[in-house]
């Protein structure tokens, strides 16, 4: 019999579950005071409002391409898939090589770890700021947004490869140690193709990513490609109509992809 | 003549102790059970022989060879004429069958050819005739992961046996299979053992099949050896020393003397 007062409790409280609480009601109390502090200069809401949805309207339901024919929009994005697919490729060959090392069945402790300590920094600096700091080097432009996304993707990558090799590999590779087959055959015969299916699925998520990125770094590091255009159309051009036109173009090609993700899911399951 | 000695073997998990002063012969083609409660050191003492576990110290002289001298690359050639087999079979469940058993090979490899899997023309024969003879020959390219527990334990002594071996560890190998298939299994290993002189080195959880298929059972408990006999000598009063208290669940026929 429970009453009201003494009910079952499913979780105890935790030192960090009240911690957490107490985050999610401190971001709350933020967000509502944020609203009610901001400085909008004499700016009227309702005006502003009916502005902003005409805008909009403009930018999506009159879609226009003024500044570029539709085939030079194609090119554009063909760039723009172009800089994702280098970045991801080169950025999975060099992980698939040093993931072995990084794998800790496949390695030793102090080379694992350091691996791994390298990559999580490298992941932990955005791409953008990756792109920047080449940039130094190389110049603003496709070089640099060459090497940032693949410096990126690379740590990315690796490790989501060394993990799923450290899940996938450890029985077989106790097997072939046994029967005397040595480290190099190992991972090429039995750790790689064992993980084949998490490799094929890391390396297309990336690949989502990196046209996110890839866009970005047009607009923002000049490398161009679609982002690029996008960039001229809302900075320099001021035109909406071609901002959505854009817009569109980059859903179009993203929901592709999504659904190339997902068939490929779905083979991969039959074939378990 | 005896193809495997141990002496004084003793294993040392940090301060825990594994193994002490083991001591033991195998005979070239004896078929040999080691019985024992779980966590007694049987997976300790199978995995010393070939080092995949090292020892903390004693000898073992496998083939006459002294194992814990060797270095690197001759561990891997010595570990060629050693087959392994395991309870959860280990074989890469996306690759055919076929390249399985051939996996078997890669110790007798230069590394450039065993990493992209060329294999010469009377390997993959063998491999074939192997699979034949354990009743595969129809499964020889089905992926891994579509074969049952049995059929996969049948590619795993396939491919321990195109190692070549002269001995044979085996780490309860049917401790997850059906009865049926691991009386399949067991069948296979016997007439392996019989037929083929390889010697058979195997952990069992299930005392009565170890006393109808074994020329020789040693019982080992906190990493000792209680018994070393053959399977006829094993009486209700030793079972129950290798089991301690567990022994009244334990379900054997004492031979009649
Ligand atoms: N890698 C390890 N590190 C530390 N202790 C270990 C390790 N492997 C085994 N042990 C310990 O050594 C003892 C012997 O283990 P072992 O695996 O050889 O037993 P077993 O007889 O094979 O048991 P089971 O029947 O459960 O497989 C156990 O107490 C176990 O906890
Ligand atoms: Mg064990």
């Amino acid at each position: 019999m429970t009453t009201g007062r003494d009910r079952i409790r499913l979780r105890k409280p935790t030192a960090s579950s009240v911690a957490l609480d107490l985050t999610f009601l401190a971001l709350v109390g933020l967000s509502v005071f944020g609203f009610f502090a901001i400085d909008t200069k004499g700016l009227k809401t309702g005006p502003a409002a009916a502005k902003l949805l005409s805008d909009l309207v403009k930018m999506f339901a009159h879609p226009v391409a003024k500044h570029f024919s539709l085939a030079e929009a194609i090119w554009a994005m063909l760039l723009t898939l172009g800089l994702a697919f280098l970045t991801t490729l080169l950025g999975a060959f060099l992980a698939i090589i040093l993931s072995s090392f990084a794998a800790k069945n496949l390695s030793k402790p102090a080379v694992s770890n350091a691996l791994k300590l390298l990559v999580a920094f490298v992941r932990a600096v955005p791409t953008i700021l990756w792109v920047l700091i080449f940039a130094i080097g190389a110049g603003l432009g496709s070089v640099a947004a060459v090497v940032g996304m693949t410096f990126h993707s690379f740590a990315y990558l690796l490790k989501a490869y060394s993990e799923s090799f450290e899940e996938v590999g450890g029985d077989v590779v106790e097997a072939l140690k046994a029967s005397g087959a040595n480290w190099t055959q190992i991972v090429c015969q039995a750790v790689v193709p064992s993980s084949m299916s998490y490799i094929v699925s890391w390396t297309f998520m990336r690949f989502e990513i990196n046209f996110a990125n890839a866009v970005a770094m047009g607009a923002a590091a000049g490398a161009g490609g679609i982002g690029y255009e996008l960039f001229m159309a809302s900075g320099f051009y001021f035109n909406i109509g071609e901002v959505g036109f854009i817009t569109y173009l980059i859903l179009f090609v993203a929901i592709l992809l999504e659904l190339g993700a997902m068939r490929l899911k779905a083979r991969q399951h039959v074939q378990r | 003549m005896a193809i495997l000695t141990i002496k004084s073997l003793t294993k040392y998990y940090k301060d825990l102790r594994a193994l002490s002063e083991v001591s033991l012969k195998v005979k070239a083609g004896e078929f040999v059970t080691v019985i024992g409660r779980s966590g007694a050191g049987k997976s300790t003492l199978l995995r010393c022989v070939n080092r995949m576990i090292e020892p903390s110290s004693g000898l073992i002289e496998f083939d006459g060879i002294d194992m814990r001298s060797l270095g690197r690359r001759d561990l891997r050639k010595a570990r060629t004429r050693i087959g392994m087999i395991f309870q959860h079979f280990n074989l890469v469940p996306r690759q055919t069958v076929i390249e399985n058993v051939l996996h078997g090979r890669l110790g007798y490899k230069s590394t450039l050819q065993g990493s992209f899997g060329i294999y010469s023309d009377e390997e993959k024969s063998h491999a074939v005739d192997v699979l034949a003879r354990l009743g595969l020959a129809e499964q020889m390219h089905k992926r891994c992961d579509q074969l049952s527990g049995g059929q996969k334990q049948r590619v795993g002594i396939a491919r321990s046996l195109v190692q070549d071996p002269r001995l044979i560890l085996c780490d309860e190998p049917i401790a997850s299979l059906d009865p049926s298939s691991a009386k399949t299994i067991m069948d296979h290993l016997h007439r392996i053992s019989r037929d083929m002189k390889i010697t058979i080195l195997m952990n069992l959880h299930q005392v009565d099949v170890a006393i109808k298929y074994s020329d020789r059972i040693i019982g080992i408990r906190e990493g000792g050896i209680v018994f070393d006999d053959e399977p006829r000598r094993l009486k209700k009063k030793i079972v129950a020393e290798i089991y301690g208290s567990d022994a009244d669940d334990i379900l054997f026929e004492e031979s009649p003397e």
